[in-house]
């Protein structure tokens, strides 16, 4: 950190901050793309990991980049600009440092109408293109934009519109995302399998896929926007919606983000207790995303399997935590009730169970020569792609990519446990098919280890009825089953959050697409979007 | 030949695996099956006793439950789910006090959060594990909790 | 060993009773067309029904349990929905075609189905050339999926007519083939002198080891060609939605899906006619107490139980593996599957030489 300070202490135009696991840099809005040349290029830090729009009331619109370098993960840095008035709106993009940097932009220019000078395709991400305003501004009228009764018209020949700097004044630039000869077929919205509600447009050739462009925010809720009105124990439970299959991971986010900023000491217990209920979150989790991956490809049998191996786990959430699919367990301060006596006893039975059952998955398709087939050598990403796409979680360690948070930042009880960052070089689609299935072994590791040791005591720690953040901004980062899961909460001190920016990690993997599936078939499109394994209501929050 | 040994092994090798994966399915073939036979196995099933199923407000044998109708769980709810409806009763010694009238709770809007349930001071509102839910009409969802002329448990009244 | 031909023959006398010889024919082809359009009816509905049953089991559920006991009456209550249901008009595209489309697809698989002999003399259509015409009919079927695919004007029903033609043109090679070194073994192509010779030993005992290979391979690349099992390129659901058939609806779409399923059994049958003897019992030469035990079953059941078992190995492996994709599918037949089944004809015709 010495060394970036003294780098930074050269340019005049910013100013560093230190905290124990931060550093904060403020800079002037004209000399962000210079600072970011100079973090990525000569300090290393190739890892965007989100951009938080703020609105500053007066101060103008502000922009925090998260950066994080691959040689030192578990510290963030935050580089904050604000642009000073509410009438200048303009940013240099980062786009061309940071790919990851296309649908976070877009993001901040659909909800706070920042436009982003020399972005390649500044369209709006999630809401309508007949929106007006911009919902995440403090200023926004509710009544604005009336209850849609007609269509969007998406035309196949959609327009894409960037902001090119020329000669010291700016020029609209429209260009086309498809040429007018492209076979361009619709994937999506209601597609047997895009898990959800994407909506791809793909131009083939053939069988062949040319070009591909993802279409988000069909369940575009504004949870952001209805965070800023919710007390914390209220949001807790939105969260649980963004991404459904690691809910629990993303309500432990939340509740450690708030935590650290109450200062507030979990109990022991809830903490072993918070770990396991995460792991058995993704153990569920890689079991769908391996049962919607065999699906996929046309095995419907091995889908039953891994929704019957998910439903003990369901079961098990459903005794102790009284919700299935939203145990709405984590709660600021610990758990929300203490464990069923009967926890412990499901949970041993299950381990030998999954491990049998694990056995039978491997021998019913990984050792498939079709489904080998279908998987090896096909929608290769590189580990240097990865991070500059800002793909994380398992979908990027099949790259070679290592950024697990509970080893690199160990939170709860990760620490006291030993397990293997499941690690593999090949970045195809069996890599990222097979490191689920590794992960589930390793997660069983750590529940074995956790479940005959969970301390006795409270399970939650004494907070006040109403719980207020202090004055500042917070950010937590927690594994989940998808990848690094962020949240950023900027307080005012009241009972509700200034501003709350969820970093979805299915965002950046469906943007991943874009690099990995031309030039392969449509049926590896399919593969290479379940081995992905992105879930959209976390996309379109 | 080397060529051709590699691919006939290649086949073998390939025809193995599938014919295990064919074992596999095989084998669970013949294992019990994992279908709950939901109308005819109701009753004999037995649900877990923590599930949230549906808000219920519990009343003693005198018809008395413990709501004061202070409105934290009104106010804690994240949807509007709770309406509680009071009215202002005049005690003996001539003082005024709030009195649960209705306590509407919609079943429609109710995302399951127990938020309701962990701030009441009270204690007065409990989650059963009832899970059959399905109405005609979406208004039938909305229900009041507590009974007809139901009133406030008296080791409650202060 | 009980015969049809009373049967036949009964109801042949009958009507020349009445009618001269040529309305006696009009009527008798008439009575076999009603008679073979019912059983296609019938075993499609059987053959959907034992589908879903252990297609519930491969997956550790119970599959229809509520219409009628276990659910026999589930596959009559869904064709009565699918007769009731409305046949969606669409816009732009070729109506002609579109209607025909699945008529062309039901008739050929009709065609082939009325050239199965399903019992000792209950044999619609004998050619002498009788596997030929099973090769040339069932081959037709794919017309009319191209022409779904066409007049539909739909992307994704193009591209799964695309695959079908190029999937089905390819494992026709394979599964002429295959059958060839069957109608080498036995020297004709006539179906019902297939069956006799194979009254002392089945041929794919008797054939030794190309009969076996041609076996397997006839079993692949006719389940290829029926666009069932790891093969349902053309109809995708995962990438395709419902390929070529994506915009039928009602009947017309019923029309595919029984298609489909009797494809399925006319593979299979045709694998148990050429391969296990078609109705002819297991017989063992100088074992005359067990053979006369073996004619004691009757010939229909002894062909239905063959092909059945062949029907259950294609949903055994349609239920346990994963779709391929195109480059694989075609691949595995020219590298593979067609070199094996030339090699097997080589070999047979060594066999039967010396």
């Amino acid at each position: 950190m010495e060394t970036l300070e003294k780098r930074l202490s050269t340019l005049e135009y910013v100013s560093v901050e230190n905290e124990d696991d931060r550093t904060t840099v403020t800079v002037a809005p004209e000399k962000v793309l210079e600072l970011a040349k100079i973090l990525r290029y000569e300090e290393k830090y190739d890892f965007l990991f989100d951009i938080v729009g703020m609105d500053y009331g007066d101060e103008g619109f502000g922009v925090i980049y998260y950066l994080s370098q691959t040689e030192n993960p578990a510290r963030l840095t935050a580089v904050k600009t604000r642009t000073g008035s509410r009438e200048k709106n303009e940013l240099d993009s980062v786009c061309e440092i940071w790919e990851s940097a296309n649908v976070y932009e877009r993001e901040v220019y659909d909800f706070f109408g920042i436009i982003f000078i020399n972005h390649p395709d500044l369209r709006r991400i999630f809401l309508r293109t007949d929106w007006n305003g911009y919902p995440l501004r403090k200023d926004y009228d509710f009544e604005s934009n009336s209850i849609p009764v007609h269509n969007e018209l998406i035309p196949d020949m959609e327009t894409s519109h960037s902001v090119y700097m020329h000669e010291g004044h700016e020029e609209d630039v429209t260009r086309s995302l498809f040429d007018s000869n492209e076979y361009v077929v619709n994937f999506g919205p209601q597609h047997p399998a895009m898990h959800g509600v994407l909506h791809l447009r793909v131009s083939i050739e053939g069988e062949e896929v040319k070009n591909i462009d993802p279409n988000f925010g069909y369940i575009h809720r504004g949870i952001e926007k209805l965070c800023e009105s919710y007390t914390y124990p209220q949001i807790l439970h939105l969260v649980d919606r963004l991404d459904y299959l690691s809910g629990t991971m993303n309500r432990h986010a939340v509740c450690l983000c708030c935590e650290k900023a109450l200062g507030l000491e979990v109990p022991p217990r809830a903490q072993y207790v918070r770990t396991i209920i995460d792991e058995l979150t993704r153990i569920a989790s890689h079991l769908l995303g391996w049962g919607c991956m065999c699906m996929d490809m046309g095995s419907i049998t091995a889908f039953v399997y891994g929704m019957r191996d998910r439903e003990k786990i369901m079961d098990i959430f459903e005794e102790t935590a009284g919700g299935r699919l939203m145990p709405n367990y984590n709660i600021i301060g610990g758990i929300a009730r203490d464990i069923n006596p009967n926890f412990i006893r499901r949970v041993k039975e299950f381990i030998p169970y999954m491990r049998k059952m694990l056995k039978e998955h491997h021998i019913l398709f990984t050792g498939n020569p079709i489904a080998t087939g279908r998987m090896k050598k096909i929608g290769y990403l590189s580990k240097e792609r990865a991070i500059t796409t800002g793909a994380t979680g398992p979908s990027s360690r099949a790259s070679g990519w290592s950024n697990d948070l509970r080893k690199i930042k160990p939170y709860s009880a990760y620490d006291k446990v030993d397990f293997d960052e499941v690690l593999r070089t090949g970045g195809d689609t069996f890599d990222r098919y097979i490191i689920r299935l590794d992960e589930i072994e390793q997660s069983l590791r750590i529940i074995e280890q956790l479940i005959d040791n969970i301390p006795e005591g409270a399970f939650a720690a004494k907070t006040g009825a109403i719980i207020r953040l202090p004055k500042g901004e917070f950010i937590q980062r927690v594994e989940n089953a998808r990848g690094q899961f962020g949240v950023h909460i900027a307080s005012e001190g009241g009972k509700t959050p200034y501003r709350v920016k969820f970093r979805s990690p299915s965002l950046v993997l469906v943007n991943a697409l874009k690099e990995i599936v031309p030039r392969h078939k449509i049926a590896d499109l399919i593969m290479i979007g379940a081995s992905l394994d992105y879930v959209i209501p976390c996309i379109d929050r | 030949m080397n060529e051709f040994i590699k691919y006939t092994v290649n086949i073998a090798k390939g025809l193995h695996m599938l014919c295990s994966g064919m074992y596999i399915t095989m084998l669970n073939m013949i294992r019990p099956k994992i279908t709950e036979q939901y109308p005819e196995n109701r009753g004999k099933k037995t649900y877990f006793e923590n599930f949230r199923g549906e808000l219920v407000m519990p009343h003693n044998e005198n018809n008395e439950h413990k709501c004061t109708a202070c409105g934290i769980c009104m106010m804690n709810c994240p949807n509007g789910t709770i309406q509680i409806v009071t009215s202002v009763l005049t005690d003996e010694t001539g003082k005024n006090k709030k009195a649960l009238d209705r306590y509407v709770y919609d079943l429609g809007s109710c995302i399951f959060c127990a938020l309701c349930t962990s701030s009441c001071p009270q204690g007065a509102i409990q989650w059963t594990n009832a899970f059959e839910h399905a109405v005609y009409t979406k208004d039938k969802l909305k229900k009041q909790l507590n009974r007809e002329g139901s009133t406030l448990m008296t080791k409650n009244r202060q | 060993m009980y015969s049809f031909k009373d049967i036949t023959d009964g109801i042949d006398s009958i009507l020349h009773l009445f009618l001269n010889d040529t309305f006696a024919t009009l009527a008798e082809l008439i009575l076999a067309g009603l008679a073979l359009i019912g059983a296609y009816a019938v075993l499609a509905l059987t053959l959907i029904y034992a589908e879903r049953k252990i297609c519930a089991a491969f997956q550790c559920r119970i599959g229809p349990s509520r219409t009628g006991k276990w659910g026999v009456f589930q596959t009559v209550a869904d064709m009565i929905k699918i007769l009731f249901k409305e046949l969606i008009r669409l816009d732009h595209n070729d109506r002609f075609l579109f209607r025909v489309a699945p008529f062309i697809v039901i008739i050929a698989s009709m065609c082939t189905f009325a050239a199965l002999p399903f019992a000792k003399n209950l044999h619609a259509i004998d050619f002498n050339m009788g596997v030929f015409y099973l090769i040339a009919v069932s081959s037709l079927g794919v017309i009319g999926i191209l022409l779904a695919g066409w007049s539909s004007n739909s992307k994704y029903t193009m591209i799964g007519a695309m695959r079908s033609g190029a999937q089905l043109i390819s494992y026709e090679i394979s599964a002429g083939l295959s059958l060839l070194a069957v109608v080498i073994l036995s020297g004709t192509m006539k179906i019902s002198e297939i069956v006799e010779q194979q009254s002392e030993m089945w041929f794919i005992f008797r054939g030794h080891v190309p009969a076996i290979i041609a076996f397997f391979t006839y079993i692949i690349a006719g389940h290829a060609e029926t666009n069932r099992g790891p093969f349902d390129l053309p109809e995708a659901e995962s990438e395709l939605t419902a390929g070529y058939h994506t915009e039928y609806s009602g009947i017309q779409f019923g029309f595919y899906y029984l298609a489909e399923y009797l494809n399925m059994f006319i593979v299979a049958a045709i694998a148990a006619v050429m391969f296990f003897g078609g109705w002819m019992p297991l017989h063992v030469s100088g074992w005359d107490g067990f053979n006369y035990i073996m004619d004691c079953i009757p010939s229909f059941i002894w062909f239905f139980g063959k092909t059945f078992a062949c029907v259950f190995i294609a949903l055994w492996v349609r239920w346990s593996f994963p779709r391929l994709r195109i480059d694989q599918l075609l691949n595995f037949e020219w590298k593979i599957l067609m070199p094996i089944c030339l090699i097997n004809i080589i070999l047979m015709s060594l066999i039967v030489v010396f």
